[in-house]
């Protein structure tokens, strides 16, 4: 370089003097400063100081990167590359009262897939349908599905649950497939299949929103989808432990370190009593209906079955579209937890919660009705369940022997507005919180719920038809038990309960005094030491019982005046059949509600599935004795 | 042509750029290498740049081939014509990641805030070069007032690292041009009100989040300390004398993010080791010590502002990207000159240097 010349020229106004004219003038006029121009001295400095400070900077931390730390970091980085993989947590056990599992996990072996490792996927895709038997294309849809919810190295679960024969071939040729490998994963497993079906839910894999809701699941996990393995999802999913994997460059794991220990899910022992499930299902005989056996005094549920069923084990293994269509599809609704999922028309039983209003309603127990067999109202005719009618009845009489004209009559004096109001304060059209998915409400009718719903005004016959538990009104059996249970418990409305260590919760009390309480509980007494619920009678123990045939269709009526029998109708057209009944033996109580669906009369088919849940739990006493002395 | 232009030439300059173009291009062949079993395969990045470098050379001789002086003509309408282009980013502009920073021509898009950032060199150099004395309040704000608006409408497309830039660069011209005492001290008090305006109103989420995880990557090694970890991986593993051309296992493994753009010096470091980042910067400083030369050469205050404004584009960049590579700066999405692959922007960093070129090689003028 030259020294820098500091004499300046003198000023010119154009280096291009020679007339370009324009609109590029002023482009073209070039300004010069005519001083002697001389950089700033500090400003000179600055820039070599801050070009000092790069070199300076850059280099102390890169010596520091690569020559103090180096080893370090080609150790990290040129055999071994770090990878986490999570440690799954035992998904927490479920037992019931007396600690029985009912719900555990066992080992399960599957066939994972990291995209990165692997050297031709297609190949790799094709090997695994080999294996498996599951046809290439489904094996790509779940390999197109899945790829974009790992990250980079993380593990594509492609396969479940590999029976054990497959395990022992994959092994074998596994080491001709970088990527693939076996992983452990526990599975949930329901010993009990159908019988807590519905009340355990199941888990599934989880999917895309799912994930989104909650951070700490990953592809691949399995959670609750139902029942109580949805609602205590939680506590039973324990949290994930995590290893730091040094893996080399052809995928192999070369060491692990544990950063996380696995914390394993909450043990939870619900109310539930699994012999008595048992019996309950077995009594129910496939019948499609459900059983209720709560404690009227803790809320404690003792069984709860629902029927038909399905197994939920499939669910935890990943069920296949054609067992599942058969489910969604079949016309016996097995996916459906009748107890609280079905809304039937409560029938006779129903006269229980009427006969309570009357008497808070001032109508006096004495007060006697004349039963002709029917009544009639305008041009309809309403009739007694008994041909020819029932003569003179009271409150009392006319519960045990279920009579209907005795309830049409009594209604109509009260009024609908006020059934509306009694039948709601005893938890009929509300859920009643017992903590599982999906729970009905129910329905209970009023003269503001008919016009909405069909425009019209609410009529006499309307009330005729609710006394007696028909018409509009719709209830969970769950919904009867806990009624039954508050006639006995003192008046407490009672959130059932299904885990053991839950609280007794009172939702509500019951709008009934000491009396009522005593006098339907009386009333139940007489029906089933002599009247419609006899079927349930027993020496040994204090028992009671109403029962109820909820008419499906409006009354059929054979040639002449005669009543279709059950066998006669269409199944979907025949009435459900109802008992509820409590018993008390050796200071244990049970309320047990009974629902066959489409059964026919409550007391032929309903009447003894509760009686041989009384045997099972007050033992077989001389229950034929018993039957003998009528 | 005047024989005197050509001995004024700063040839040490336009050699040491050449050698670092080259040096990009090599590493770039390696960086778009993918190890697979049956050997390399190599995408066509490093032709790509090739055809871009060519662009530049055009650009180059286009920037020298006038007397750089007209520029001060026209530091006002380019300027207005960058206001306007930024106008229009939000109401036509292309959305590329959830910010928008590109308007499309059709057959190529352009990206208004670099071209605002010449603008705003241009500018400064012109307002900066009225007067010789060192800057009082009335003529330091008028530089501030000027540059607020572009800068304003680059924050909001989001786009934090442009933003810096453009002050940075402003920043170097007026430490260089010189301020009076007490304006220096008065903004060197405010300072940290300033950055704290920046993290609370002016930032995005995720560019708080990259901050925050810049001062502990460890905390989220799977997110965003991802790229942080794997480049100082990357770079570590090179030690003394690298892992040699084209066997960088970070890179070729995938492992390393964005190795043909923000990261390609991690490609470079794992490669050549602690010796070739040594002489790359070496020939950085180089470089950076030749355009200086031409500042301290200038006959006139416009062409020596100007050559320092070019100095402190280069310089802020290769600080800023090597400084986030080897984990001295937060991530932000700022190339590397001449070694990250990318078109537009290896035009700009040849023309800028047919500026430099121009003001060196036209200091005769001044001889008469």
């Amino acid at each position: 370089m030259k020294p820098p010349h500091n004499t300046a020229v003198p000023a010119r106004t154009d280096a291009y003097p020679h007339g370009r004219r324009g609109l590029f003038r002023s482009w073209l006029k070039i300004q010069v400063e005519n001083e002697r121009y001389q950089p700033p001295h500090n400003g000179l400095i600055i820039l070599q100081v801050f070009i000092g400070i790069l070199f300076f900077v850059l280099v102390t931390r890169l010596w520091y990167l690569q020559i103090q730390r180096g080893e370090e970091f080609a150790r990290l980085s040129l055999e071994n590359r770090l990878r986490q993989e999570h440690i799954f947590a035992p998904r927490g056990r479920i037992m019931d009262m007396a600690g029985k599992t009912i719900a555990d996990n066992r080992t399960a072996y599957g066939l994972s897939l990291v995209r990165e490792d692997c050297r031709d996927i297609p190949a790799t895709l094709t090997q695994i349908s080999v294996w498996s038997g599951i046809p290439v294309s489904q094996i790509w849809e779940k390999y197109q599905q899945d790829r974009f919810k790992v990250k980079s190295f993380e593990p594509i679960l492609m396969l479940t649950d590999i029976s054990f024969e497959l395990l022992a071939r994959i092994e074998s040729e596994i080491f001709a497939w970088p990527g693939l490998e076996i992983v452990v994963r526990t599975k949930r497993n329901y010993p009990e299949k159908d019988i807590f079906a519905h009340v355990l839910g199941y888990v599934a894999e989880v999917n895309e929103k799912e994930m989104e809701d909650d951070p700490a699941l990953a592809a691949g996990d399995f959670v609750g989808k139902a029942g109580l393995e949805l609602e205590l999802e939680k506590q039973l999913r324990g949290q994930k432990g995590l290893f730091d994997v040094e893996v080399d460059a052809h995928g192999r794991a070369l060491g692990r370190v544990l950063k996380k220990e696995p914390r394993s899910g909450h043990e939870t022992n619900l109310s539930l009593d699994l012999s008595l499930q048992r019996a309950a299902w077995e009594a129910l005989g496939g019948e499609a209906g459900c059983v209720v056996v709560m404690e009227p005094d803790s809320g404690k549920l003792r069984a709860l079955v629902t029927s038909p069923a399905y197994d939920n084990n499939l669910f935890a293994a990943g069920i296949s579209r054609r067992d599942w269509e058969a489910l969604r599809t079949s016309n016996r609704f097995p996916l459906q937890n009748r107890v609280i999922q079905s809304v039937y028309p409560p029938g006779s039983v129903w006269k229980l919660v009427m006969a309570a209003m009357f008497l808070e309603h001032g109508i006096s127990p004495r007060e006697n009705v004349f039963c002709p067999g029917q009544v009639k109202l305008g041009g309809q005719i309403f009739r007694c369940w008994k041909q020819g009618g029932h003569g003179n009845v009271n409150m009392e009489s006319a519960l045990v022997v279920s009579c209907d004209v005795y309830f049409y009559l009594m209604a109509e004096k009260v009024g609908i507005d006020k059934i509306e109001a009694y039948a709601k304060a005893c938890g009929f059209g509300r859920a009643t919180g017992i903590g599982l998915p999906h729970e009905r409400t129910g329905l209970v009718p009023s003269r503001a719920w008919k016009r909405r719903r069909f425009g019209q005004p609410w009529v006499r016959g309307d009330t005729y038809n609710i006394s007696i538990g028909q018409g509009y009104t719709l209830v969970t059996p769950l919904q009867v038990a806990v009624y039954v249970s508050a006639l006995l418990n003192g008046g407490d409305l009672l959130k059932p309960r299904l885990v053991e260590e839950d609280e007794r919760l009172v939702t509500g009390k019951l709008p009934a005094g000491a009396g009522t309480r005593d006098f339907i509980v009386k009333a139940m007494r007489l029906a089933a030491s002599g009247g419609t619920a006899r079927v349930v009678a027993r020496k040994d123990a204090d028992m009671g019982g109403k029962t109820g045939t909820a008419q499906v269709v409006k009354l059929k009526m054979a040639a002449g005046d005669r009543r279709l029998r059950t066998a006669e109708m269409e199944y979907a057209q025949r009435d459900h059949a109802w008992i509820v009944t409590w018993g008390a033996k050796d200071g244990k109580r049970y309320v047990i509600v009974v629902m066959v669906e489409h059964g026919g009369g409550g007391s032929s088919v309903a009447g003894p599935v509760a009686r041989k849940i009384y045997d099972h739990l007050f033992g077989p006493e001389a229950a034929l004795a018993a039957r003998a002395a009528q | 042509m005047d024989t005197r232009l050509f001995s004024h030439t700063n040839w040490s300059l336009l050699a040491l750029m050449l050698l670092l173009y080259l040096a990009g291009m090599v590493n770039l062949y390696s960086a778009s290498g993918t190890r697979l079993d049956s050997g390399m395969s190599f995408s066509g990045f490093y032709q790509r740049q090739m055809v871009w470098g060519v662009c530049g050379l055009c650009g180059m001789m286009v920037a020298m081939s006038f007397d750089y002086r007209r520029l001060r003509n026209l530091a006002w309408p380019f300027f207005f014509i960058s206001l306007i282009l930024l106008l229009l980013v939000p109401v036509a502009g292309k959305t590329i990641y959830g910010a928008k920073r590109w308007l499309s021509l059709g057959f190529m898009s352009i990206q208004p805030s670099e071209i605002a950032k010449l603008a705003v060199l241009l500018i400064a150099a012109r307002i900066l070069s009225r007067e010789a004395k060192p800057l009082g309040w009335k003529n330091f704000l008028s530089v501030i007032a000027v540059v607020t608006l572009p800068c304003c409408l680059v924050i909001l497309q989001p786009d934090l690292g442009t933003t810096l830039m453009i002050l940075l660069i402003l920043a170097g011209m007026v430490l260089f041009h010189g301020l009076r005492g007490y304006v220096f001290k008065t903004c060197l008090l405010l300072a940290p009100c300033a950055a704290a305006l920046m993290w609370f109103v002016g930032m995005h989420d995720y560019q708080r989040q990259r901050i925050l995880t810049f001062l502990n990557p460890g905390n989220d090694p799977r997110g965003t300390g991802y790229h942080i970890l794997q480049s100082r991986i990357a770079i570590g593993s090179g030690q003394l004398w690298g892992k040699g051309f084209t066997e960088g296992t970070q890179s070729q493994l995938r492992f390393l993010p964005e190795r043909h753009s923000d990261f390609a010096v991690a490609v470079f470091g794992e490669e050549w080791g602690f010796v070739g980042c040594l002489i790359l910067i070496t020939l950085f400083c180089l470089f950076l010590l030749a355009i200086f030369s031409t500042a301290s050469q200038a006959k006139d205050r416009f062409g020596s502002l100007l050559v320092v404004g070019v100095f402190f584009y280069f310089f802020w960049q290769i600080f800023i990207n090597i400084g986030m590579v080897i984990g001295l700066m937060p991530v932000v999405g700022i190339p590397l000159p001449f070694i990250s692959y990318g078109g537009s922007a290896t035009v700009l960093n040849f023309t800028l240097i047919g500026i430099v070129l121009n003001v060196s090689m036209r200091r005769f003028m001044f001889k008469g």
